[in-house]
């Protein structure tokens, strides 16, 4: 029973991604290029050297923090759509203390990154008491306050922290910027992302109260009246999830980006959590599933300088994947499909 | 400051037209037990669908359709997936938001190509202009300058007001979001009314979306809706799903959208993003205030399936 | 008698298989013009399922139905109305957010046109009911009206659709008796005017009162067709369960054991009748079962989540082990080992989505047997074998340990929870509707195990609407009306007909 539903989870994304490709490989021969050629490339500008491996790496890291922030929220039932706006909470954090304190060097970047956590932590925990203590719909107030963090970094990099007349914040000092991953082009941070992950997974799967936890997740009623605290949870989910994205932002500042600027984050957050839902909300999953998908993206690029296809080919096909893979483990969920699918097993056993 | 509040009023309402053609998509959404937060991404398909059919053909007004158009067929993914395979709404929505402004973007990209100027198609022309009125009263402005879509905004919050309220078919169409088995058991197609939602509301957010690019801002963007599709989800809840009430919600967020763009004009000092936040904050606000006193359909965001055992 | 009278509908050799299991199998049924016909089974026989192939809303697999000796297709219940078939669910299926006359003409095709025809359509219903007797509010919200007049409004509707065969699927579970005569009385008016009834019930005074003719079904299959003068409540019963039917097996106490709970004066939304509690006070004993008796809706939901620590009382106060409880929360009561069978399982008793291991140890999983570092670390093979012993101990059958309980039947669902509640050995047991729709067997295991309970010192509170099953177990039987304790009787040798009484608030 158990394998099977391992297998489920493992082969729908599996299909999705297979069909989404398909149907990329039908746009790109629309547009008059070969797919093939495309394909290899795409697969070339991803992972074709240790330096394109160390972008995608790269790349890879942002999104596997938002999409932990997103499995981590969920697990408790909580659909956090604030990770962008937690993620430039953490970074905006991280930059003021990276350039107005008198810090440098590894107590800086430590300072930064708690203040970092700190940041998303409070920004989510915020909403949470919304939703907590007023009953609101978590969604909805998560958007908003990614709106509000957007606009709210927009002050820093075009009046506060302005770096003359750019509109971006001045550059992180290069001695408290992040080290280098191993020599690759990704940084320490990498590395930190997947312990986190690995954490996270502990907790989820490991530990009492990680049960616990996805116990309020996936049925509050049952988890209060059997004396669970459904609140302290629910409060921590977002407060965690939020310092996890906020982490993120703060290392993604230290270490690719060096300044905040218009575009910041862009669309991380809604990524997170498409990347989450296809990992089942399986933390690990969640981070090759991240890297899968930043692969995409940083191949996408040298595609189109050899092809000539565009880069958003690539966002489609991962937007196909979200589309399939949410409606394919609808469908193996239906009693119809269900009833099939064990005759079919029944006549075979 | 007398063509202060002039302006404002006129912008408001103009800002609250979108916003009107989105929760009303949501409305007719949730009223038949579908939450869609996907119509954020459905009103961005909708934009550039209209844009480009109204750049191409040079009539705003088939862009609007065509701006339908698109919507109704990006929302029959949402449809076939939570209807016919019962996915959850929620996510599935979330799915559309990221899928349909990717496919926008995209198809903006091929068509443009990547490095290309800005594009600039017309816009709706106003009443008063078609007109050939020359006044500039403030009256005059209110109800004849105004573009058709806005008209028809305000006439769609009344047809709908008289279709849930007054006819038949509306009460059948309300019972299958309260309780679509009973709805089932008095011969009301549950499933059909489902998927007629969700061409409802696919074309009404295509519209909302439409509107940007038709009659708001002569080009496309990529990111135009700006949460608006969201701000939608919160009139539905803050106009407690009644076509009324959302046209008041709808208003109320038309005039912060409003108040922020002539705020930046007047003011210099404090920097201009602390105004664009307006809307966003005005949503929190209006939603910690009206607490959780749950009161939409009862059977939002559940599946239903016929031979549930 | 029958004879002369024409046959309005035949069902033949109806099978309906959901999966591997066969809700119907080879089932027959035939009613005539103008008579009660009651469908009599036990919970799970089948008898749901088929009224549900008839109205539409399933499809058999297998087998006809003929309507006026033609054999028909019925697809969506639009067509079974079409062919003068009503249908009153056990779940009333009124849309509570609209009025008693929206509910009436909700999916009305009678008339063309647009608009609601508010005067005709008002006439219409108005002359129905005063045919019928069958008095309602027309504006009034469902919500605010009691279970037997929302029940009023359901054969309206039925009516109103022009029925000759009107279906009371269980119409009187949630009924008080005076309701229930009421429910007859209309019957009988509606037998006068020659639409023909099909009741299903398991009450069997009911059934000998009202039917005409009984057709039995058993584990999905029509035992027999018989009529009402040819046989004895005690026949029907055993044919019912398919073997000799015993009264009471238990032995009953006198309880003299220390006080487990004590309830004082306590009030919960006191002016709510079906939802609150009304000044209660009782006791719970170690070593006996108090039994709490009650028409569905008389605060016994309430009652139980007080005395889990759900919700506190906003006046009065409790006693746990002759201590007061001062702060209401089912961690504290959990701690002080109160056990809880929830009154529904799926909502309240198990996480679904969980497997049926982690159910058993869902609240001790802190314990050092199962984690190390006080839940630091899940020792999962701990749990395992946990799991696979108490599926032994209590039962529990189920293809693996390692399965979702959602996909679980209900009995074994609930023998997950008695589990779960029972092995921590507790010294109270508030145990809410703990056999609701379980087959008989599953039943009678649940009631040995809570006997055994008591037997080993624990107080217990039953709280049931099965009269049946409060009168099986009970030491001490107290009855809820209206959010109040409406008298004390001893569970041995209970007086039935005063207990009756007492339930409608005599």
């Amino acid at each position: 029973m158990k394998r099977r539903d391992l297998l489920v989870t493992i082969i729908i994304p599996v299909i999705s991604i297979l069909l989404s490709f398909v149907i990329g490989a039908i746009i790109i021969a629309a547009l008059g290029a070969s797919p093939l050629d495309a394909l290899r490339y795409l697969w070339k500008g991803a992972f074709g050297n240790v330096r394109n491996l160390g972008t995608t790496f790269s790349r890879a890291t942002p999104l596997i923090f938002t999409t932990l922030c997103a499995c981590f929220a969920y697990r408790c039932g909580v659909f956090n759509l604030g990770g962008e706006g937690q993620f430039i909470i953490g970074a905006i954090a991280a930059c003021y203390i990276a350039t107005k304190s008198p810090l440098t060097g590894f107590p800086a970047i430590l300072l930064c990154a708690a203040a970092g956590a700190l940041g998303g932590g409070l920004w989510a925990g915020a909403a949470g008491l919304l939703k907590v203590y007023r009953g609101q719909n978590e969604m909805i107030i998560t958007i908003m306050l990614n709106y509000v963090a957007t606009l709210f970094m927009g002050v820093v990099f075009t009046n506060w922290l302005r770096d003359g007349s750019v509109p971006q914040t001045v550059a992180v000092p290069e001695e408290t910027q992040l080290a280098s991953f191993l020599g690759l082009r990704a940084t320490v941070a990498f590395p930190v992302a997947v312990i986190v992950g690995i954490l996270i997974y502990y907790f989820l799967f490991w530990t009492s109260s990680g049960f616990q936890f996805r116990a309020v997740g996936l049925n509050m009623t049952a988890a209060k009246v059997n004396g669970f605290n459904v609140r302290r949870y629910i409060l921590m989910s977002f407060i965690v999830s939020g310092a996890i994205a906020g982490l993120g932002g703060a290392l993604e500042l230290l270490g690719t980006q060096l300044r905040l600027i218009n575009g910041f984050a862009s669309g991380y957050g809604f990524d997170g959590v498409a990347m989450a839902l296809i990992a089942s909300l399986h933390p690990l999953a969640g981070i090759l599933v991240a890297i899968f998908f930043a692969a995409l993206r940083v191949g996408s690029t040298t595609m189109q300088t050899a092809t000539g296809v565009p880069t958003s080919v690539s966002d489609i096909i991962q937007a196909l994947v979200i589309v399939f893979t949410v409606a394919g483990m609808a469908m193996v969920r239906l009693p119809g499909f269900r009833n099939k699918f064990l005759q079919k097993a029944g006549k075979e056993a | 400051m007398g063509s202060f509040i002039a302006n404002l009023i006129l912008a408001s309402v103009r800002m609250a037209s979108p916003l009107i053609f989105l929760s009303l998509a949501e409305l007719y959404s949730q009223r038949a037990g579908l939450v869609n937060i996907g119509i954020e991404g459905i009103a961005a398909i909708g934009s550039l669908t209209g844009f480009l059919v109204s750049l191409v053909t040079g009539s705003p007004l088939l862009g609007v359709l065509a701006g339908a158009l698109a919507g109704i067929l990006v929302n029959m993914i949402f449809a076939y997936a939570t209807i016919t395979l019962c996915a959850e709404q929620i996510v599935y929505g979330m799915a559309i938001n990221i899928f349909a402004p990717a496919l926008a973007a995209f198809i903006y990209r091929v068509y443009f190509g990547s490095g290309s100027a800005l594009v600039q198609a017309d816009l709706m022309i106003t009443l008063k202009s078609a007109l050939g009125i020359k006044s500039n009263h403030f009256l005059v402005n209110l109800f004849l300058d105004q573009t058709p879509m806005v008209y028809f905004a305000f006439i769609l919050v009344v047809l709908t007001a008289v279709y849930f309220s007054r006819t038949k078919s509306g009460l059948n169409y309300k019972a299958v979001g309260e309780y679509p088995k009973a709805a089932a058991t008095l011969g009301i197609n549950v499933i059909g009314i489902r998927y007629l939602a969700c061409v409802i509301c696919g074309a009404l957010a295509g519209i909302g979306g439409a509107y940007l690019t038709t009659c708001y801002s002569r080009t496309y963007v990529d990111g135009n809706v700006a949460g608006r599709g969201f701000i939608a989800l919160a009139a539905v809840i803050f106009g407690r799903w009644s076509p009324a009430g959302v046209l008041i919600a709808c208003l109320f967020f038309g005039f912060c959208d409003a108040l922020q763009i002539r705020l930046q004009l007047v003011n210099n000092t404090l920097p201009y993003q602390f105004f664009q936040m307006i809307p966003y904050a005005a949503t929190i606000l209006v939603l910690a205030l009206i607490g959780a006193k749950k009161a939409g359909p009862k059977a939002c965001g559940q599946p239903y399936r016929k031979e549930e055992h | 008698m029958a004879e002369d009278r024409k046959e309005i509908l035949r069902m033949e050799h109806i099978t309906k298989q959901f999966g591997y299991v066969y809700a119907n199998r080879d089932v027959n049924l035939s009613v005539l013009e103008g008579e009660v016909h009651t469908l009599l089974g036990e919970n799970g026989a089948g008898k749901s399922t088929l009224m549900n192939i008839l109205f539409g809303l399933y499809q058999p697999t297998e087998g006809n139905i003929f309507v006026r000796g033609q054999k028909v297709r019925i697809e969506s219940p639009s067509q079974a109305v079409k062919l003068g078939i009503g249908m009153v669910h056990q779940h009333f299926m009124l849309v509570e957010a609209m009025t008693v006359f929206e509910n009436i003409i909700l999916g009305d095709a009678r008339s063309k046109g647009i608009f609601i025809d508010q005067n005709a359509r008002r006439r219409e219903i108005k002359e129905l009911s005063e045919k019928y007797g069958l008095d309602a509010d027309l504006d009034q919200p469902i919500t605010e009206l009691a279970v037997g007049a929302q029940q009023r409004v359901e054969i309206l509707k039925a009516l109103y659709r022009g029925c000759d065969i009107l279906v009371l699927d269980e119409p009187t579970a949630a009924l008080t008796d005076q309701e229930t005569e009421g429910l007859f009385e209309i019957i009988k008016k509606l037998k006068g005017e020659g639409k023909s009834v099909i009741f299903i019930s398991h009450k069997m005074r009911e059934v000998l009162r009202i039917s005409d003719r009984v057709t039995i079904l058993r584990a999905g299959q029509t035992v027999e067709t018989l009529n009402i003068n040819d046989v004895t409540g005690e026949q029907l019963a055993n044919k019912m369960i398919g073997r000799e039917l015993k009264s009471s097996q238990y032995s009953k106490t006198d309880g003299n054991g220390e006080d487990a709970a004590v309830l004082d004066h306590v009030s919960y939304h006191r002016n709510f009748k079906h939802n609150g509690l009304n000044d209660v006070s009782l006791k719970v004993r170690h070593g006996e079962i108090v039994g709490i008796a009650g028409v569905d809706g008389n605060g016994q939901s309430q009652l139980a989540m007080l005395m889990t620590g759900n919700i506190a009382p906003e006046e009065g106060s409790m006693d746990l082990k002759k201590s007061k409880v001062v702060r209401f929360d089912p961690s504290g009561f959990i701690e002080q080992n109160v056990a809880h069978i929830p009154e529904d399982r799926n909502k309240a008793g198990l996480v679904g989505n969980m497997s049926v291991a982690d159910n058993l140890v869902l609240k001790i999983t802190k314990d050092k047997r199962f984690s190390d570092g006080n839940g630091l670390r899940l020792k999962k093979k701990a749990i395992h074998n946990y799991a696979l012993q108490m599926q032994k101990k209590y039962d529990i059958r189920c293809s693996s340990v390692d399965q979702e309980a959602r996909n679980l039947s209900g009995g074994n669902q609930q023998k997950i929870i008695l589990a779960r509640e029972l092995e921590a050995a507790p010294d109270l047991l508030i145990a809410v509707h703990p056999t609701r729709g379980l087959d008989i067997g599953a039943a009678r295991f649940i009631h040995d195990a809570i006997v055994k309970e008591r037997d080993a010192g624990c107080g217990v509170l039953l709280i049931s609407a099965d009269f049946d099953e409060i009168l099986e177990v009970s030491d001490r039987i107290l009855v809820m009306f209206e959010g109040k304790i409406m008298g004390e009787f001893s569970g041995k040798n209970p007086p039935i007909e005063e207990i009756s009484l007492a339930m409608a608030g005599k």
